[in-house]
C-alpha cells in the first residue's frame, strides 16, 4: 500500500497582479503534484520557475489564483495545519536582535509549548545543529552557515511531520552542506516528509527520492531520481583489482558482442567527498598535512 | 409652414405628473429599486445555495454568508434612507420609533440616548456596509455561489480564530515587540524628556500668576508630545518592516492567528509605553513638586503693630521675604490673653505642630488669628515658636497650589430683569457666548440647582466651618468705577421643595478671581416678622431629595455678572493631588494606546510611511472633528470642498453667491455627497483629546471615577473595532507578496 499523500496541489495556478489588478507574471500554471509521507521531494528549476511560489502557496504565505493546495488534507491557508509543519526559508529570516536560545524559545512559545518542554527542546536542537558555544550570541553576529543552522533548528522546534526547506544548502560551505544532507536523511529515517526546493542539483540528487522540474511555472518532469537519471542504453560495471591485461580482455569481449567501450579508467569521487574526507582527517590528525601523493601511493598499492 | 406647439411638456412630468420630484418614492427611487433588487436577489440566492451546498462546512459557510449578506443589505438600505431629511423622517416614524417603544420597557424609557446602543448601532452599520461591499465584490469576481461561500467562510473563520487565540502566543509576540522597541532605542524618548525637564526652568515664565498650572501643563504637554511621537512611529513602522524583511514569514508559518499578531504588537507597544510613562510620570511629579516648593521668611521687625479698638487685641501686618518672584502679605491679630475668637480664622500653627483653634488656649499660637495672603493660587501656614516680642514666625510650604478639587455641579438657570425664568442670561456683545450675563440692581439672577446633597457628605471633621462654595464670575463693567474694588453681589439660598429663600451675605466679585464662600451649617437671619431666625442648612434649606438652590445677583446698577454652569460649584472634597496627577498620565496613556492601535491597524495593509501618514491624518481629523461637522453641516462660509476649490480657482470671495447654472448644480450636488461622507467620517473618527485631562489636572480639579471609566469604555469602543479591522486586513493580505 502506498503511503498517504500529505501534500497535494490540484490545478494550482498563481498569477501576480499589480495594484490595478492587471496581470504581471504568471508564476505557476496548473500544477498537479503529490508528495507522499516519508519521502524527500525535490522541486527543481531555474530562477523564476515557480519553486518558491509553490512552497509559499503550500505554506499559506500566498493565496492561489485558482486551483487548490492541500497540506495534510487541509487547505494550505488553514492555520491549524501549521502545528504539524516546519519551514526553513531561503535566507533564514530571523530576528537578528535575538540570540539562539531566545529565538528557539520564541518560536516554541508560538506552538504553545510549556516552558519546561521548550527549554529541553531548545537545548536539544542547539546541540543537534552544533551551536552550543554560540547560543548566547545575537544572530546578527552569526555567519551565514550558522544562521542557516539556527533556521533549521527553528523549523524543527515542534517536531513537525512535514518540513519545507527552501534552498537549504544555499550559502553553506561543503562541510555544512554535507551535514545538512545527513540531517535531511536522518529526518527522513524518522518518518518525516521533506519538500525542498533548490537549484543546486548535486545536493538534490544526493538526498531526494523524487523530484519535480519546473520551468516558467509549468511542471516539465516528475519522477524518482534514480529512474530519471538512469541512462538506459549504457551499462556500467564497477570493479577493483583489474590488471591492464584484464582490462584489454574485457574490451575484446565487449567488441565481440558488438558493444562499444566508452571508457575504462579510474572513476572519480566527488569533490565534496574529497573535501569532507580531508577535513575529517585533518581534525583527526591535527598538524599533519594530507598530501596528494599519498593518494597516488595508495592507488599504486591497490593496483599493485 | 407654421410649426405649432413648440413648447413640449418635460418627459418625466408627462410620464409621472407635475411635482413628481417631490414624491418620497421618486426621491429615493434609485435607492429603493437597488435595495429591492438586492434583497430579492439575496433571497433567491438563499434558495439556490441550499441546493448547491456540499460538505457541512460549506453549508455553514453558505448560510452564514447569505445571512450576513441579507443583514448587510438591510443596513445599506437604512443608511441610504438616512441620506435625506425626508427619508430620515420616514425611517424614524415607521421603523425607529416602533422599535424604540417596543424595547423601552426592557431597556428604559430613554434607552436610545445611551452610548452603548449608539455604539452597537454604528458598529452594526459599519459592519454591514463593509460586508456588503466585500460580498458584492466577491460575487463579481467569483460568481454568486463562490462569492457567498467565500464571504461566509471568512466570517466563520473570523469567529473560529477569535475562539482559538492563545494568550501564550500573544504574550510571546508582545515580548518580541518589546525587544524590538528596545532595539529601536526607545529609551531615547526618556532621555529627551529628562533633558527637556532639566532645561525647562530656563523658559518657564516665573512671573506667571498660576505657576502650579504652568508647571503641570508643561510637563504633561511635553509627555503627550513625546508619547504620541513614540507611539506613532513605532506602531506604524514595525509590521511593515517585518513584512519587508520577511521575518514575518517564519511567524506566520507557525500556528499563529493574525489576530494574535495584531494583539501582540499592540500589547507589546502599550507595555513599553506604559513603562516609559511611568518613569516620565515619576520624574514629572518630583520636578513639579520640587520646583513649586518654597517658603518665605517673616521677620518681626518688618511687622507693623497697631492696637485694635474695643480691646480686641493687637494687629501685626507686614510682608514676607520674596521667593519665586512673589511675596505674601501677612496679618496677625494677637487676641488678648484668655479671649476666644468669634469664628476660627486664619491658619496659625505652633511650631510643634499644634493648630490654633481660636479657642481660649494657653499657648501664644492659640491667641493668634493669622492670615497669609493668597498669591499665585497658594498661601502658607504660619508657624510660630516662642511668644510675645521674642516670637519667631516662619511660613511653611505652599498650601493650595497643587490640589484636586472634587466639585459638585448644579444646573444653571436664569431670571431676567423682570424675574421671569430664562434658559440663558443676556449677551453683552461678547463673541464668545460661553457665559451669559445678569444685570445689576434688577431681579435678574443666576440660579444653580444642586441635587443629591446629604449631610454625611460634609462631615464636621472635614468641613468644620461649613460647606465651601467656589465661584469664578466674569464681571462686565459699563463704567469703570474702582477697579481695585470688586463688584458687589449677593448670595442667597432657596429650598426647591418648600421655596424657602434666605439671604446669606454680600460678596465682592473680581473678574476671573475665584471666590470661596462658606455656607455655614447653622446661621441666623432676620425672619419675616423681624425676629432673628436660626436656619439649619440641611434641615431647612436642603430638600428631602437633596436639592438646594444657590442664587447669585449683582447689586451694582449698570454692572453685570457673567457665568456658565461650571463657574459655581460646591467643593465637596479634595482628592489626592498625586493620585490626580497619575490620572492625568492615565489620560495620556489612553491617547497613546489609541494611536498605537491605529498605527498597527494601518500598518497591516499599508507600507510604513503611508501608515505613518494615515495614522496622523486620522488623529488630526479626530482633533478637528467638530470643525469637520460644521463644515459638513454647511455652517461654515464658503461651501463644501468642491465649492471651495472652485472659489479658490476663480478667486471668488467666500460669501458671494455662485452663478446659477449646470456647473453650480454639479458642484453643489458633489458637495452634498462629500458632506454626507464627512459627517459620517467625523462621527466615527476618534478624538484623542477626549482623554486629555491636562487642563483639569492643571486647574486643580479631580478626574472623577465616572469620567475615567467613561474614557476607558470609549477607548475600548474604539480599540476593539480597530484591532478587528487590522486583523481582517492582515488575514486577507498575502504576507509574501
Amino acid at each position: 500500500m502506498q503511503p498517504e499523500v500529505v501534500i497535494e496541489t490540484r490545478n494550482l495556478s498563481k498569477v501576480y497582479r499589480d495594484f490595478w489588478g492587471r496581470q504581471k507574471v504568471r508564476a505557476l500554471k496548473a500544477l498537479d503534484l503529490e508528495v507522499r509521507r516519508g519521502e524527500v521531494f525535490g522541486l527543481l528549476g531555474p530562477n523564476g520557475s515557480g519553486k518558491t511560489t509553490t512552497i509559499k502557496l503550500l505554506l499559506g504565505l500566498l493565496y492561489p489564483t485558482s486551483g487548490q493546495a492541500l497540506v495534510l488534507g487541509q487547505d494550505a491557508t488553514q492555520v491549524a495545519k501549521n502545528e504539524r509543519i516546519g519551514y526553513l526559508p531561503e535566507e533564514s529570516y530571523l530576528y537578528r536582535f535575538l540570540n539562539a536560545e531566545e529565538t528557539l524559545d520564541f518560536y516554541g512559545r508560538l506552538f504553545d509549548m510549556p516552558r519546561a518542554k521548550r527549554r529541553q527542546r531548545t537545548a536539544d536542537l542547539i546541540e543537534m545543529v552544533g551551536l552550543t558555544k554560540s547560543r548566547r550570541r545575537q544572530l546578527r553576529e552569526y555567519s551565514k552557515g550558522m544562521t542557516r543552522l539556527i533556521g533549521l533548528a527553528q523549523a524543527l522546534i515542534n517536531d513537525p511531520e512535514i518540513i519545507f526547506l527552501d534552498e537549504p544548502t544555499s550559502g553553506l560551505d561543503p562541510i555544512h552542506t554535507h551535514e545538512m544532507k545527513i540531517l535531511i536523511r536522518n529526518l527522513q529515517e524518522q518518518g518525516k516528509t521533506i519538500l525542498m526546493c533548490s537549484h543546486l542539483l548535486a545536493d538534490v540528487q544526493d538526498v531526494c527520492d523524487r523530484i519535480a522540474i519546473l520551468h516558467q511555472g509549468e511542471l516539465k518532469e516528475l519522477g524518482r531520481v534514480d529512474n530519471l537519471l538512469k541512462v538506459r542504453d549504457v551499462t556500467e560495471i564497477r570493479t577493483s583489482g583489474l590488471s591492464p591485461a584484464a582490462q584489454e580482455e574485457i574490451r575484446q569481449v565487449v567488441a565481440k558482442h558488438q558493444g562499444t567501450v566508452h571508457s575504462i579508467g579510474n572513476p572519480t569521487t566527488t569533490l565534496e567527498e574529497l573535501f569532507v574526507r580531508v577535513i575529517e582527517e585533518s581534525e583527526a590528525h591535527p598538524g599533519r598535512r594530507v598530501r596528494g601523493e599519498q593518494f597516488v601511493e595508495l592507488s599504486d598499492g591497490e593496483q599493485g | 409652414m407654421v410649426v405649432e406647439n413648440l413648447q413640449i411638456t418635460p418627459l418625466m412630468e408627462w410620464l409621472l405628473g407635475a411635482g413628481w420630484h417631490q414624491g418620497l418614492l421618486w426621491q429615493t427611487a434609485g435607492i429603493v429599486v437597488l435595495a429591492i433588487l438586492l434583497t430579492v436577489g439575496g433571497l433567491g440566492l438563499l434558495t439556490i445555495l441550499r441546493r448547491s451546498s456540499d460538505t457541512p462546512g460549506q453549508a455553514v459557510s453558505m448560510w452564514v454568508g447569505s445571512l450576513f449578506g441579507v443583514l448587510s443589505l438591510l443596513v445599506l438600505a437604512a443608511v441610504a434612507l438616512c441620506s435625506t431629511a425626508q427619508t430620515r423622517a420616514f425611517l424614524t416614524d415607521y421603523i425607529a420609533n416602533p422599535v424604540f417603544h417596543v424595547l423601552a420597557p426592557l431597556l428604559g424609557t430613554e434607552w436610545s440616548g445611551g452610548a452603548l446602543y449608539t455604539w452597537l448601532a454604528v458598529a452594526a452599520g459599519l459592519t454591514g456596509i463593509v460586508y456588503a461591499v466585500c460580498w458584492n465584490s466577491a460575487i463579481v469576481v467569483g460568481g454568486p455561489l463562490v462569492g457567498t461561500r467565500q464571504c461566509g467562510a471568512a466570517v466563520v473563520g473570523i469567529f473560529s480564530d477569535i475562539a482559538r487565540i492563545s494568550l501564550r502566543r500573544i504574550f510571546a509576540l508582545a515580548w518580541l515587540a518589546v525587544r524590538e522597541s528596545i532595539r529601536r532605542r526607545v529609551v531615547v524618548v526618556f532621555v529627551v524628556f529628562v533633558i527637556l525637564i532639566l532645561f525647562a526652568a530656563l523658559f518657564i515664565n516665573k512671573d506667571s500668576l498660576h505657576p502650579g498650572q504652568l508647571y503641570i501643563q508643561v510637563v504633561l504637554n511635553f509627555t503627550i508630545g513625546l508619547a504620541m511621537l513614540f507611539a506613532w512611529i513605532l506602531s506604524a513602522l514595525s509590521l511593515p518592516a517585518d513584512i519587508r524583511d520577511r521575518t514575518l514569514h517564519t511567524v506566520v508559518t507557525k500556528p499563529v492567528r493574525k489576530l494574535e499578531i495584531v494583539l501582540g504588537r499592540v500589547l507589546g507597544f502599550v507595555f513599553v509605553g506604559t513603562v516609559l510613562l511611568a518613569g516620565i510620570g515619576v520624574i514629572s511629579y518630583v520636578f513639579t513638586v520640587r520646583s513649586l516648593s518654597h517658603t518665605h521668611q517673616l521677620t518681626v521687625e518688618k511687622l507693623e503693630a497697631r492696637t485694635l479698638p474695643g480691646h480686641r487685641g493687637t494687629m501685626l501686618r507686614g510682608a514676607t521675604s520674596k521667593s519665586h518672584a512673589h511675596e505674601h502679605e501677612v496679618t496677625i491679630i494677637v487676641r488678648p490673653d484668655g479671649s476666644a475668637a468669634a469664628e476660627p480664622v486664619g491658619n496659625a500653627k505652633s511650631a510643634s505642630g499644634g493648630q490654633a483653634a481660636g479657642g481660649s488656649g494657653n499657648t501664644w499660637a492659640d491667641r493668634l488669628d493669622a492670615t497669609v495672603e493668597t498669591r499665585k493660587d497658594h498661601t502658607h501656614d504660619l508657624y510660630v515658636s516662642g511668644s510675645g516680642d521674642t516670637a519667631v514666625y516662619t511660613l511653611g510650604p505652599p498650601v493650595g497650589q497643587l490640589q484636586a478639587r472634587v466639585p459638585i455641579y448644579g444646573k444653571l438657570a436664569f431670571h431676567d430683569k423682570t424675574g421671569a425664568d430664562k434658559d440663558k442670561g443676556i449677551n453683552v456683545g461678547d463673541e464668545w457666548t460661553y457665559r451669559s450675563f445678569i444685570e445689576g440692581r434688577t431681579n435678574a439672577a443666576a440660579i444653580w440647582t444642586f441635587s443629591g446633597l446629604r449631610e454625611d457628605m460634609f462631615p464636621e471633621s472635614r468641613f468644620p466651618n461649613g460647606i465651601p462654595v467656589e465661584m469664578t464670575l466674569e464681571v462686565f463693567r459699563t463704567y469703570k468705577g474702582d477697579q481695585e474694588r470688586g463688584v458687589a453681589g449677593t448670595i442667597s439660598l432657596e429650598n426647591p421643595e418648600t421655596s424657602k429663600k434666605v439671604f446669606l451675605r454680600n460678596f465682592s466679585a473680581k473678574k476671573f478671581a475665584t471666590d470661596v464662600q462658606i455656607i455655614p451649617r447653622s446661621f441666623v437671619v432676620a425672619g419675616s416678622d423681624g425676629r432673628a431666625e436660626t436656619i439649619d442648612l440641611f434641615r431647612d434649606m436642603v430638600s428631602s431629595d437633596g436639592g438646594l438652590r444657590i442664587i447669585i445677583q449683582c447689586l451694582e446698577p449698570q454692572q453685570y455678572f457673567g457665568m456658565a454652569q461650571p463657574d459655581l460649584y460646591i467643593r465637596a472634597a479634595d482628592s489626592s493631588f498625586a493620585w490626580n496627577f497619575c490620572k492625568g498620565y492615565l489620560g495620556i496613556w489612553l491617547q497613546m494606546a489609541l494611536v498605537i492601535g491605529l498605527g498597527v491597524m494601518f500598518s497591516t495593509f499599508l507600507s510604513g510611511p503611508v501608515a505613518l501618514l494615515a495614522t496622523i491624518f486620522v488623529v488630526i481629523c479626530g482633533l478637528f472633528s467638530s470643525y469637520i461637522v460644521q463644515l459638513a453641516g454647511g455652517s461654515i462660509v464658503g461651501g463644501g470642498p468642491f465649492e471651495s476649490i472652485t472659489r479658490i480657482m476663480t478667486q471668488d470671495n467666500m460669501t458671494s453667491q455662485m452663478a446659477p447654472g449646470m456647473q453650480t448644480n454639479v458642484i453643489k450636488a458633489a458637495d452634498q455627497v462629500t458632506s454626507l461622507m464627512l459627517r459620517y467620517f467625523a462621527a466615527v473618527v476618534p478624538d484623542v483629546s477626549n482623554n486629555d485631562f491636562v487642563d483639569r489636572v492643571a486647574c486643580g480639579f479631580d478626574v472623577g471615577p465616572d469620567l475615567l471609566t467613561r474614557c476607558f469604555l470609549c477607548e475600548a469602543a474604539y480599540l476593539l473595532p480597530v484591532i478587528l479591522l487590522g486583523y481582517i486586513c492582515l488575514k486577507q493580505r498575502e504576507v509574501a507578496q
